[in-house]
Parts: C-alpha cells; sequence; structure tokens
C-alpha cells in the first residue's frame, strides 16, 4: 500500500506532475524575459505565465462546428499527459528517475512527439483553414527534425552501451562534459529541441502573420492552456534529458538548475538571433544540414568506440 | 472571380489578421503553400474624407486631411496646403517652406524606420522589429518637441508654419540625426548580411522595371525595381531645388532592394535635413492668406514616403473647396502585391504584402465604376 502511495506522490506531485508544471511555467517566464531582454522589451512578470494558464483553464472551452468532438477534447490531454510521462523517466532535479527500463530512452522520445503529433491532429482535427495549414506544417516539420534529434541523443547511448536513461546518465556522470568532444551532437540536440517546441526561427507552424496561431487557431479556455503547459513541461524534460546526457549529467538539484538553465539562457539567444524560417527552408535545412551531422557524429561515435574499447 | 474557384483552397487574409494592422480583405488561392492567385477588396475603413472636406472651409479641411493618413499626416496637409496656396496665388514664404521641408524629410524617416520593423516583424524577426522602433522614437521625440505631436503636427498654416525652429532646437534635430544615422548604417548591414534575413528577402516579390512600368507602381517600390520615379527630382517642390536629393534606384526589385533603397533613402534624407538646417532662409514664417480663394483648379503633387502623393483642388470662388480628389501611393502599389505573390510561398506572401508599405485607410474612397454604359456600380 505505501508502494501505491509513493508511486502515486512521485507521478502526482514530486518529481513529476505538480513539479513538472510549476517548472515549466518558470522556464517559460525566464525564457520569455530572456527573449524580452534580448529584444529591448521588458517582458513578463514571474507569475504571468502562470496567471495565463489558470486564466484559460477557468474559461469555456469552445468545440467549434466541424470537428470531432471527442478528438477536440481529448487530443490535449493526450499531450500533456505524454509530456508528464516522459518526465517521469528523467533525472529530473539530479534524482535517479522515478521509473526505468531498458529502452526507455525510446519511451521518451517518443512521448515527447506525442504532443507534437496532437497538436497536429488537433489541427487538421477542424475545420479552420489556418489551422489546416498550420498542421501540414506542424507534421511536415515533425518529420524533419525528429531523427536528428533521436539521432543525437543515441550517441551518448551508444558510448554508454545502454538504452536506459538512468544508466547513460550514471555513466557519464563525473565525467568530461560529452558536449566537448560531441559538440555535433549537442549542437543538433539543442536545435532540434528548438524545432520540436517551435520555438523561433522554427516558428513556421505558428506564424501568426501568416497563419495566426496555426494548428491551435480554433483552440481557447481547457485545451488551449493543456498544449501550453505540456510545451513547457516538454521544455523542461527537453533540456533536462540534453543537460543529462552532454552536460556532464546532474549530480544534485543545484546543478540540474545551472545546467539546464544554462541551456535555456542559449535557446533563448538562439531564438532571437534569426528570422524566421519557412517551412521548406526548414525541412530543407534539417535534413541537408541537420541529419547528415547527425549521421556524422553516430558515425564518429561508432568508430571512437570500436577503436578505443 | 469566387464562383470559379471554388473547389480551391482559399486563405483569407483579413479584414482582421494578425499580419495586418488595418483592414483589408485578401484572397490568396493555394496550392499547398504555393500562391497560384490572388485578390483585394478595399473599403473596409472609408471615412468621407473628401467629401468632409467639402464642407469645410479651406483652413478646416486641411487639419482633416492632415488625418487622412497616420503616418504621412505631414505629406497629406502640405500637398494640400501648396495647392491651395497656388489657387491663392499667395506661395509661403521660403522659411516656411524649408520647415515644411525639413518635416517632410522627418516623416520619410519615421515612415521607412517603422517600415523597416513591420517588415522585419511579418518575416518573424522580431528582434529588428524591436530595435528598429526603438531607435524610431528619436525621431517621434524630435518631431514632438517641434510641435507637441507625434503623429498629427499639424505644423501647417495656409501661407506659411505655425512653429519656428530655433538654433537650440536644430541643434537637437542634428544631434539625434547624428544618432540615426549610426543606427541606420547598423540597419543596412544587417539587411545586407543577415544570412537568416536574407534567406526570406532576396528574390522574394522581384518586379522587373517592365513590371513596374506596367503596373504603374511609385515610391520606393519602383525605384527598387529600377524606375526613376521621384517626385522631388521629376518635379520639384518647396525648396527641393535648393537643397536637392540624390534618386535612389535599385536594379533587382526583390524585398531585399526595397531595403537597401529605402535605408538609402533615410542617408539622402538625413543629407536633406542636415543642409537645410544648414542653410535656413531668414524672414517670416507667414504671409497673410485670404479667406475666398479664387474661382479654379489646381493639382499638387508631392513626394510622400510611400510614393507620389497626388491632390486635385477645386475652388468655386467661396470658403470651402468645390472638391478634393486625394489619392494615395499605396493604391498604385496594390496590383505588384497580387501579380508578385503568385508562384510564392504563402509564407512570403505577408513579407511581399508588408514589401509596398500599404497604408490601407489611405484607399479607401469612393469610385463609381462604369462597367457597361448606363449600369453604374460603387466600390
Amino acid at each position: 500500500m505505501s508502494m501505491d502511495i509513493e508511486i502515486l506522490l512521485k507521478m502526482l506531485i514530486f518529481p513529476g506532475g505538480l513539479t513538472l508544471i510549476a517548472l515549466g511555467l518558470l522556464y517559460e517566464y525566464i525564457d520569455r524575459k530572456l527573449m524580452a531582454r534580448f529584444q529591448n522589451r521588458i517582458g513578463p512578470r514571474l507569475l504571468q505565465p502562470l496567471a495565463d494558464a489558470v486564466k484559460l483553464l477557468a474559461k469555456e472551452e469552445v468545440v467549434p462546428i466541424g470537428v470531432i468532438p471527442i478528438f477536440f477534447v481529448s487530443l490535449p490531454i493526450i499531450a500533456m499527459a505524454g509530456a508528464l510521462t516522459a518526465g517521469l523517466y528523467i533525472p529530473m532535479a539530479g534524482l535517479t528517475p522515478s521509473f526505468s527500463l531498458p529502452g526507455d530512452l525510446i519511451i521518451v522520445v517518443f512521448l515527447l512527439g506525442l504532443l507534437t503529433l496532437s497538436i497536429g491532429l488537433a489541427g487538421a482535427n477542424t475545420a479552420d483553414r489556418f489551422s489546416i495549414i498550420g498542421a501540414i506544417r506542424t507534421l511536415t516539420q515533425l518529420f524533419s527534425y525528429e531523427a536528428p534529434f533521436l539521432l543525437a541523443l543515441l550517441c551518448p547511448a551508444i558510448l554508454a552501451d545502454s538504452w536506459q536513461i538512468s544508466v547513460v546518465h550514471e555513466s557519464v556522470l563525473g565525467q568530461v562534459w560529452l558536449a566537448l568532444p560531441l559538440f555535433i551532437g549537442f549542437f543538433v540536440a539543442v536545435i532540434g529541441l528548438m524545432g520540436k517546441l517551435e520555438l523561433a526561427p522554427f516558428d513556421a507552424p505558428e506564424a501568426e502573420s501568416e497563419i495566426e496561431a496555426g494548428a491551435l487557431t480554433e483552440y481557447s479556455g481547457r485545451g488551449l492552456a493543456l498544449f501550453r503547459l505540456g510545451k513547457n513541461v516538454e521544455l523542461v524534460v527537453g533540456l533536462t534529458l540534453i543537460a543529462a546526457f552532454y552536460l556532464g549529467g546532474l549530480a544534485n538539484p543545484l546543478e540540474f538548475l545551472l545546467k539546464t538553465l544554462g541551456l535555456l539562457v542559449v535557446v533563448a539567444a538562439l531564438q532571437a538571433l534569426f528570422a524566421r524560417l519557412r517551412i521548406d527552408q526548414t525541412v530543407g535545412m534539417w535534413w541537408r544540414i541537420g541529419a547528415l551531422l547527425a549521421l556524422a557524429q553516430l558515425l564518429i561515435v561508432v568508430i571512437l568506440k570500436g577503436v578505443i574499447l | 472571380m469566387p464562383g470559379t474557384q471554388k473547389e480551391k483552397f482559399i486563405i483569407p487574409i483579413g479584414p482582421q489578421h494578425p499580419a495586418l494592422k488595418e483592414p483589408a480583405h485578401f484572397e490568396f488561392t493555394v496550392d499547398g503553400e504555393t500562391v497560384t492567385s490572388a485578390s483585394v477588396r478595399f473599403g473596409y475603413v472609408h471615412r468621407g474624407i473628401e467629401k468632409g472636406a467639402e464642407n469645410r472651409n479651406w483652413t478646416q479641411a486641411m487639419y482633416l486631411l492632415e488625418r487622412i493618413c497616420g503616418i504621412c499626416s505631414h505629406a497629406h496637409s502640405t500637398a494640400y496646403a501648396i495647392g491651395v496656396e497656388k489657387l491663392a496665388g499667395v506661395p509661403a514664404p521660403p522659411r516656411a517652406q524649408a520647415i515644411r521641408q525639413i518635416l517632410l524629410e522627418l516623416e520619410r524617416l519615421h515612415s521607412h524606420m517603422l517600415w523597416v520593423g513591420v517588415a522585419a516583424h511579418e518575416a518573424g524577426f522580431e528582434t529588428l522589429f524591436m530595435y528598429s522602433w526603438r531607435d524610431r522614437e528619436t525621431v517621434m521625440d524630435i518631431l514632438e518637441s517641434f510641435s507637441g505631436n507625434r503623429v498629427n503636427y499639424s505644423a501647417n498654416l495656409l501661407g506659411g508654419v505655425k512653429y519656428d525652429l530655433g538654433p537650440a532646437q536644430a541643434d537637437s534635430i542634428k544631434r539625434g540625426l547624428d544618432f540615426l544615422e549610426e543606427r541606420l548604417h547598423y540597419y543596412m548591414k544587417i539587411v545586407n548580411n543577415d544570412e537568416s534575413f536574407l534567406r526570406r528577402t532576396r528574390g522574394v516579390g522581384t518586379m522587373t522595371t517592365a513590371e513596374a512600368e506596367q503596373l504603374g507602381a511609385i515610391g520606393p517600390v519602383a525605384r527598387a525595381s529600377g524606375v526613376a520615379r521621384d517626385l522631388r527630382v521629376d518635379a520639384p517642390y518647396l525648396l527641393y531645388e535648393q537643397f536637392p536629393v540624390t534618386i535612389v534606384l535599385g536594379s533587382t526589385g526583390d524585398l531585399h532592394t526595397r531595403f537597401v533603397v529605402r535605408i538609402q533613402e533615410l542617408f539622402e534624407s538625413v543629407r536633406v535635413i542636415r543642409n537645410l538646417l544648414a542653410g535656413l532662409p531668414e524672414g517670416e514664417l507667414t504671409v497673410r492668406f485670404p479667406r475666398r480663394i479664387p474661382e479654379g483648379e489646381t493639382i499638387s503633387r508631392i513626394e510622400a514616403p510611400r510614393g507620389g502623393l497626388f491632390y486635385f483642388i477645386k475652388s468655386g470662388g467661396g470658403e470651402n473647396p468645390i472638391r478634393v480628389k486625394v489619392r494615395t501611393p499605396s493604391l498604385r502599389n496594390f496590383m505588384s502585391v497580387l501579380v508578385g505573390s503568385v508562384g510564392h510561398q504563402l509564407a512570403d506572401v505577408p513579407m511581399i504584402l508588408s514589401g509596398i508599405d500599404p497604408c490601407f485607410s489611405c484607399n479607401d474612397r469612393m469610385i463609381v465604376v462604369r462597367r457597361q454604359p448606363g449600369k453604374e456600380s460603387v466600390s
């Protein structure tokens, strides 16, 4: 019985559930604030993301005409659940993952992809023209960054001889940061995460000057809040995963905060630097450069491993 | 023709859309992401200004006409004032003309800098947007310190200007210009060198010289396509003969060239303002102006930031104008958007649209279209 309560606590309070959501809101705030300061704006207050989330959750969810209602309502929940579940398999706050099994790296990457998939399906489900174009772009983009991102995360896994996140994490703890020797993989992983989260310059799926809010144009109230929270959680999970693999692991909560926030600064700076890429440019860039870089990195890792070990 | 395109996928942009700051309705037919045809509809902000001007006396009409455009307000009131002064045969004194010209060029500075920001925003380049608008505040501050207003300066009077330009103000303008010139060099560098931005501007919305001539483009859009068309040079008004500008021409006619042409025009503006400040004629600010204007009609044209601004003014010898007809420059550039966006990606459409620096509300006039004899329709 006590075992069940412990699992429930882990899933709902710490390190999953509420903690993940709170961290997600905090990271969203930091991201927005940094972006604003880079762009010479003032930016939001600390509680703004929370206020947005609470306000949206309290609002009525309008189900538009022409959708399949069950999909419309359930897709945000699936997306959110996917992101939160992914959080249970990663070394949150430097602690051992709540759950661990061989091959959970693949599960986490799939769960993170579930969010994007849900957004794409949600857009395709509505009859709105902006949503449909947005959905097409979301799914097109999904196919472009997903493979390089996975390959980039596989490099440390291959070095550790395991596809289990906790094992990979322990193998890099205290070692020299993998981001230094495997800088190509690190680079692809960070850019891949930005693509996953549809952050600028990969925000063509929600380019407001063309297609308003993209796939989520018809969403309001609870559905929109869940999608946004899901993205925030995914931001935390993604940063944690990259920091755990490439930045010498996360030994304690302080290290976790420092390393993930450091990565967040890099991500925010990259967002402020570039003009938005068109969807054809995004896809072209990922398959012409991103995928090749990730493959080259994988090849280097495999060869080095064969030579050294 | 909406009936024949029923099976196509049409993306409506406007009348309410985040890309549009003013209402207009565009319909872009897309095939996947590629635009196959485009159409436009105006008229959402028709304000009856031309009719309103007929019911006001000559002075009041000027204040009304100044409100046609929120960005080039001084261009409108100057075009009107020059026309009315021509009708009355009472030109404004040289000092007043110089001050008007300084304001016109300051207005060009703030208009083009605003455009750089808007166009960058459409490309998703928020950082450039924020930076250019921050620096634009320098011009706004100069204009505010001069007239007390940021947008409608109401600096013109019939027969002169209201405000004088003292040495202290001239100094503050010069300081502002020094700062702006430095920033403009920086923007020029970004526009020419930022790889991600160039990918969104180079080769996008290209209009050849022949096309620009054929579509009747004017202003920086035409000049970027190599059409030497600038009223400041072709038909100098105010003191543009003594203090001339050099016409800035591009060759390729794509968005990137339009950026370069507009920023280079600003260097010209800065130079002209400096020359004017150095050689500001002495004398009165105003002359006595009659209440009634002799019967007659005239055309007054000036180069607004977006291109040639056209005024037709008719007097019946009374205290009111009988007819004021305004043709704003944006109207002549819209065809280039409709033609230019075909074949481009949907993502480029907002860029192409903002590339002409459209000013929608300025366009909205009532036009009676005679399609067949006897049948009239209003649009």
